[in-house]
């Protein structure tokens, strides 16, 4: 199962940093190391606000068929939706996958609606 | 036959009796809207949420001959003495009802009393304010 194709009602991203580390010396010179040449800890933060009970348990049912935490897996377009730069910037680089930060959480506000929010993390 | 109606026509009734010296009462509805509104989406969207009702009622405090009050099984719902508050079991049954000589148009729904007011002041009838909230759905709704 791909991750559920329902455009979000708010999403935050982080593009996450390419893998350094600075040393400085005493005389206050700052030598920086890149150890990396792919950009990780992306993160993605999705809410899905009002959907039907449905739609919520897709989400739950993903993050069971992922292992948890612990599979990769990619979003789709559906996820992007409503973001008119190019969709490869809010998404994860080359070589990148994401997975679930952690559970997904489910709020239901009446009978057969539901909110859910997802946290997800970029990694190599 | 066409009728505008009146305050003429209104009436309150608690426990299916009619309350004597109502001055004004309306009655309310609201629908809980849940937006479904998505990111792509340029007009906004709703699924119907929870509907709701209260009210408020404006009662003369007169007394009866008998020497009862008007407006005693109203008020004592929430004005009362002791320690026990508000329990489960003080709902008042309201009716708001036009009438048109027969015919009656009727919204009757379960209530709790939400607040209750009352005063004096020289040269004026003393009222009872009463606001309340409907609990549970309406028993009837012939509007």
């Amino acid at each position: 199962m791909s991750y559920p194709s329902y455009t979000p009602t708010s999403r935050s991203f982080d593009p996450g940093d390419y893998p350094a580390k600075a040393y400085r010396s005493q005389s206050g010179v700052e030598v920086r190391i890149l150890y990396g040449n792919k950009r990780t800890g992306l993160k993605l933060s999705l809410t899905y606000s009002n959907i039907t009970d449905a739609a919520a348990q897709a989400f739950v049912t993903h993050y069971d068929e992922m292992k948890g935490t612990f599979n990769v897996f990619f979003i789709n377009t559906g996820t992007k939706n409503g973001w008119e730069g190019s969709a490869s910037s809010i998404d994860v680089p080359s070589g990148n996958a994401w997975r679930y930060e952690k559970a997904p959480q489910l709020n239901q506000v009446r009978p057969g609606i539901s909110a859910v929010t997802v946290d997800l993390i970029g990694v190599l | 036959m066409a009728k505008v109606y009146t305050g003429r026509d209104g009436a309150l009734q608690l426990a299916g009796s009619t309350v004597a010296k109502v001055v004004n009462f309306s009655f309310q509805s609201d629908l809980e809207t849940l937006e479904t509104t998505t990111l792509s989406d340029n007009i906004r969207s709703y699924a119907p949420g929870v509907v709701g009702y209260s009210g408020s009622a404006s009662l003369l405090y007169y007394k009866e001959d008998s020497g009862s009050i008007n407006t005693t099984d109203v008020l004592s719902k929430l004005i009362k003495a002791g320690t026990a508050g508000v329990s489960s079991t003080d709902t008042v049954e309201l009716t708001f009802r036009w009438i048109d000589g027969t015919d009656n148009n009727d919204i009757k729904m379960t209530a709790y009393v939400t607040s209750a007011s009352m005063g004096a002041a020289t040269a004026e009838l003393v009222r009872a304010e009463i606001s309340f909230i409907g609990t549970g759905a309406l028993s009837t709704a012939t509007i």
